[in-house]
């Protein structure tokens, strides 16, 4: 070796990099020269059936990359990032670089003597990891459930959900950090921790190892490890108008965030800036300085290295600090007025929207002078707001507070609006009188009711729709199948369930709500070629969620007649005979089916007295490698960045279309990256398919809208959903938004939009400076005609 | 206010026109001679953040994951972070302000200053947050002196600042070439090359998941910089436009050899940065891409490409891609300030 580096005398004028020869430094410490062959192997070893991948290339951009003594460990790391930045080029490299990264991490996890599942549970319980049932029912069947493990389940990954698997589910050993379970040991091990037999745990460890279901990420996180904290979602009712109860909230809030909960909670009760506080005579500051405390505690929580605490405010646009609360995103203004990790949201009573379109007054009540509104909704509620405004402290244009709204919405995304009313009158559990729901939850998709003792919990999972798609449209039996395997598993979470707070654990043995979710709804419409704004796709939608929800509800009647119906089911609507579809007043396709189900309820009951809700599915679609749940897709070429790094995303089914055309070419590509992920100007593509791969921005709201309102019968709960535009103005937003509270939907989530200017493209070629448009040079009298500033009464570029 | 100096006897078809770099004070609005100086000022505005809102938490953490080679790489980079935007609004300030006689110019480059103030008061925060040690803070401040490749890239700057800092007006042709010079000095030198080469260690870094904080403030000026960079080139283009015997053979030959210098400045600081080996970036790889970003600057400047090398960082071909975060993971940035209109309920969406 040492030979070798005295050959290469150094030489000024050449980088020193280039002229040795590359060394590796082994696990056992020896130097040994870089053998690009040897690296060829190995990709080799994984390319199988991705016929459009280059193991030499990979190998070589590898090499390129590395320094001269770096570990065999690195080398490692580096090819499976160097093949992982060739998927723009070429999808395949993203299997590519999944299946390197499962062999390191296979590697890893061998490298500590864990040859199979149950020694990898075993180990990981003698860290301290895995709880003692867990342990105990993996030892009791540890030949069934190795067989069990799926050698070629790992195939199925693409690289960003594996890379998001190994970064942050897989177990770690507490010292060495090293993982201990590899992805198909895991996936099996969180269905050991919901399971009584073996035969039932390897069914649902092959569902999820399948990706046509995945639980989400609390149970992934934590199913079998000796913190069961499985549940995705508190709804917190607002603290009572008083000291007490506000630190009490603050403590509540702090344990559920620390075991990967994420939170809602209402603000509406406690008053408002200026309010005569009688034990000092004093006036209060109103909610601002409390939520502020509230948005430091949420930081301050990490939930286990994993991800920050995050919560969600609603308050009621009544509330006199709505005007502050609407400013706590902004990035200008006094700091101690602005709240930078919180999440705010809009509970607005029909009333208000009423007064929006009749351009009518608002008046702003303190909630210490009619402390019942929070508890109101429908009639009851417009009765006493209306009493109460002669109380009102201020009055205010409805539309100019409106107006606020939609400004916070395009500025922040935040300040979502939501439908107190429509929410509570369609909701089963507030059949009885005293129940009011008084929140949605972090991402809007959950409606339950709580009170100052109840704090409603809900769990969550997402039904992968692109794996239920064959040539021939939609596998109606095993979407059925796989629905009636979730159901089962969301309600076996209740009993399981470690509750972080007494008011939760008070909540969900009642109730005994799950939220059954949907995602990849989008690859579905690709994959049966329907545009997302078509009729065809809306009935699609509409029939999808149908099924979803009739199976949903004859899976939970089964278990009734097992278990019981759950305790409160005689303050539900279903027990009076009502279902949610028919309150809502929708078309039901399946008659028979549903005219059976309520005759087995009339009998039985529910066991759960909600069953679904369409989550935004951020990370487990990831996983699953399919698109969020009912967005459509954002580009067709966008990039995610997360705790892992950053991630190339690129549409699939477009790049099909594009090989089947010979189109896929770096100059198409280009194209499409200079477009920022659209193809609407590829013109070589006929017209039909540019309209099937619109993007998000490209496709008109009003469909989102209306495909939400059409599938939002046969969901009990509610659905994020988020709405794009890329310019956005007030008019617009407003128009948006009141088309969507007619629509009857419940609640809706983000407003994206995209920044005014963007980063200057680093490595799309440059347009040179002949080419480019010439800068206006006018002379004066023709500036005087034509203004930029003020397109609408010009007419010259248009 | 002054009458206009005549120095344009030579350019007969200017007649009356007033031109860009007139010397003088323009204080007309309207009519508008440049609305397009006028409509960067805007979208400059909808892009305002602050430096409150980049969470540097995280980052803490992922310092003590680094290799001694990547901590090597870190407070060096952070120590050109440390004085890099403030040279260029000292240049913006001596030399820029007073000679684009343009009121809607000078709006925009009293925007771009509150940028680079903006920046200078991050990269503060950001060294305050790194570098719990005074001392070595201070040191960081003193790179520019004390560390040889940081102090190079510094005197480059300074040698352009200098060159046109006597001129108070510009009469004659080899004036307005000398400040054209600076200009495309800082535009595609300093903000389009040192900057941008700055840039790709983090956004190497924050492709292996690393210091996310750090990442996502440079999104943000990495977004502006981008903007200057674009008025910059707008000014070059426009003055071209009105006088197109400036740029001469010689004249491109000596942005050519100044983008060259630069790469040369740039590179040895990239020697300086890498010399422990970081594995997935190479010293080499990093002068191939340095030349093509310079290569770039020179395509958009109408002149022909001095290596004709391509872009070996694929991590930054995903800063070109349109940004989708879940709010889990990180803040969005990709919001707008600055929205118009009233509240009305027949608009198409």
């Amino acid at each position: 070796m040492t030979a070798t580096q005295e050959q290469g005398a150094p030489d000024q004028a050449v980088p020193t990099q280039r002229r040795h020869a590359m060394r590796v430094r082994k696990r056992n410490g020896d130097l040994e020269p870089v053998d690009v062959n040897k690296i060829v192997k190995a990709v080799e070893r994984w390319v199988g059936d991705l016929d459009d991948v280059d193991p030499l290339r990979v190998a070589t951009k590898t090499i390129s990359g590395l320094y001269d003594g770096a570990t065999t460990a690195e080398l490692d790391k580096l090819s499976i990032h160097t093949a992982a930045e060739l998927i723009g080029e070429e999808p395949q490299y993203s299997k590519l670089a999944a299946r390197l990264l499962a062999a390191y991490v296979d590697k890893e996890v061998r490298g500590q003597g864990v040859a199979s599942f149950s020694q990898s549970i075993r180990y990981a319980h003698q860290q301290g990891l895995i709880g003692a049932e867990a342990a105990a029912f993996v030892a009791r069947n540890a030949r069934k459930l190795d067989d069990a493990v799926d050698l070629d389940g790992d195939l199925r990954f693409e690289y960003f959900g594996l890379r998001t698997v190994a970064d942050r589910y897989l177990l770690r050993h507490p010292e060495t950090r090293l993982v201990v379970e590899t992805p198909q040991y895991w996936l099996l091990r969180v269905a050991c921790g919901l399971s009584q037999t073996p035969g039932e745990a390897i069914g649902f460890y092959r569902l999820m190892s399948s990706l046509a279901y995945l639980p989400s990420s609390p149970t992934l996180f934590n199913s079998g490890t000796r913190h069961t904290q499985l549940s995705s979602c508190f709804l917190v009712d607002s603290p009572q108008d008083e000291l007490d109860s506000i630190y009490e909230r603050y403590h509540q809030v702090a344990k559920l965030s620390k075991f990967s909960g994420g939170i809602g909670i209402s603000w509406s009760r406690v008053r408002g800036r200026g309010a005569l506080i009688r034990g000092t005579n004093g006036k209060s500051n109103g909610i601002v300085p409390f939520l502020k405390t509230l948005d430091a505690g949420v930081a301050a929580v990490n939930q286990g290295g994993r991800r920050k605490g995050a919560a969600c405010v609603y308050l009621e646009p009544w509330h006199p600090d709505i005007e502050e609360f609407l400013e706590l995103r902004d990035n200008t203004g006094e700091d101690a007025r602005r709240t930078h990790n919180l999440n705010l949201a809009n509970w607005i009573p029909d009333e208000f929207m009423r007064r929006v379109e009749a351009d009518g007054e608002w008046s702003l009540i303190d909630p210490s002078d009619a402390p019942e509104l929070p508890d109101l909704f429908g009639e009851e509620f417009d009765e006493a707001y209306r009493a109460a405004e002669k109380k009102a402290v201020r009055r205010v244009r409805a539309r100019e507070l409106y107006g606020r709204m939609m400004r916070t919405l395009a500025q922040t995304g935040n300040g979502w609006m939501t439908f107190k009313d429509r929410s509570n009158r369609l909701s089963n559990q507030t059949g009885a009188a005293g129940n009011t729901i008084h929140l949605s939850n972090l991402c809007t998709e959950i409606l339950e009711v709580n009170s100052d003792d109840e704090t409603a919990v809900c769990n969550l999972g997402s039904v992968n729709l692109g794996a239920h798609v064959t040539a021939d449209g939609i596998d109606w039996a095993r979407l059925r199948e796989t629905v009636r395997t979730a159901v089962v598993f969301l309600d076996r979470v209740i009993d399981i369930n470690y509750y972080p707070s007494a008011q939760a654990a008070a909540s969900n043995p009642r109730w005994r709500p799950v939220g059954l979710g949907l995602m990849g709804l989008q690859d579905a419409f690709f994959a049966l070629r329907l545009p997302f704004d078509s009729a065809e796709a809306r009935a699609l939608s509409t029939r999808v969620q149908e099924e979803i929800f009739l199976t949903a509800l004859e899976t939970s009647a089964d278990l009734a007649q097992r278990f019981g119906p759950h305790p409160a089911y005689p303050e539900t609507r279903a027990a009076a005979g009502e279902l949610h579809p028919e309150i809502w007043g929708a078309d039901m396709e399946q008659t028979p089916r549903w005219a059976a189900l309520k005759e087995r309820i009339a009998e039985h009951g529910l066991r759960n007295s909600l069953l679904i809700a369409i989550a935004p599915t951020a990370t487990i679609a990831s996983i699953a490698g399919c698109y969020e749940c009912i967005e459509p897709q954002v580009s067709n070429l966008f990039k995610r960045e997360t705790m892992s790094g950053e991630f190339l995303q690129i549409n699939t089914y477009l790049v099909r279309e594009l090989k089947a055309r010979g189109l896929w070419t770096s100059a198409i590509r280009e194209q499409i990256k200079r477009a920022d992920g659209s193809v609407q100007q590829i013109a070589e593509l006929p017209a039909d398919v540019r309209e099937l791969f619109r993007t998000a921005w490209e496709l008109p709201q009003r469909a989102l809208i209306d495909l939400a309102a059409a599938r939002a019968p046969f969901i009990d709960q509610s659905q994020s959903l988020n709405l794009f535009m890329s310019a956005p103005t007030i008019g617009k937003l407003s128009s948006m938004y009141l088309y969507a509270w007619k629509s009857g939907l419940k609640t809706s989530y983000y407003l994206r939009s995209r920044p005014a200017t963007r980063i200057q493209q680093a490595t799309v070629p440059v347009a040179p400076a002949a080419a480019t448009a010439p800068i206006a040079v006018l002379p004066d009298a023709e500036a005087l005609a034509c203004s930029l500033e003020n397109p609408e009464s010009c007419e010259a570029c248009q | 206010m002054t009458t206009i100096p005549d120095a344009r006897t030579s350019s007969s078809a200017a007649g009356e026109r007033h031109l860009l770099l007139d010397p003088g004070m323009d204080l007309t609005l309207r009519p508008m001679r440049y609305p397009r100086f006028f409509d960067r000022f805007r979208d400059a505005i909808k892009n305002t953040w602050t430096v409150e809102e980049v969470d540097l938490h995280s980052d803490l953490a992922d310092l003590h994951k680094l290799s001694p080679a990547e901590q090597h790489l870190v407070s060096r980079l952070v120590a050109f972070f440390a004085t890099g935007d403030t040279i260029v609004a000292n240049n913006l300030v001596l030399n820029l302000y007073q000679h684009v006689n343009s009121p809607e110019g000078r709006l925009y480059l009293s925007r771009q200053l509150f940028e680079e103030a903006v920046h200078v008061q991050f990269y503060l925060n950001l060294l305050d947050t790194y570098v719990p040690d005074e001392q070595e803070r201070f040191e960081a401040f003193a790179a520019v002196e004390n560390i040889p490749s940081i102090a190079r890239k510094a005197e480059f700057c300074f040698k352009w600042i200098d060159s046109i800092f006597e001129l108070r007006e510009l009469r004659t042709k080899e004036d307005r070439r000398a400040f054209l010079l600076n200009l495309i000095c800082f535009a595609a030198c300093i903000e389009g090359l040192f900057f941008y080469g700055a840039f790709a260690y983090v956004y190497f870094l924050r492709s292996r998941g690393l210091l996310h904080g750090l990442a996502s403030g440079t999104n943000w000026v990495f977004r502006d910089e981008s903007m200057h960079m674009a008025f910059a080139f707008d000014v070059v283009d426009t003055v071209r436009a009105e006088e197109p015997d400036l740029f001469d053979a010689r004249m491109e030959q000596q942005v050519r050899e100044m983008l060259a210098e630069a790469v040369e400045c740039e590179v040895q600081f990239a020697e300086d940065l890498l010399e422990q080996g970081v594995s997935g970036m190479s010293p080499a790889d990093m002068r191939e891409y340095l030349q093509h970003v310079a290569d770039r600057r020179l395509a958009a400047l109408g002149i022909e490409p001095l290596y004709g090398s391509g872009n070996p960082f694929a991590f930054m071909e995903l800063q070109d891609v349109q940004e989708l975060s879940n709010f889990f993971e990180r803040r969005v940035s990709a919001y707008q300030v600055g929205v118009t209109g009233t509240v009305g309920f027949d608009d198409d969406f």
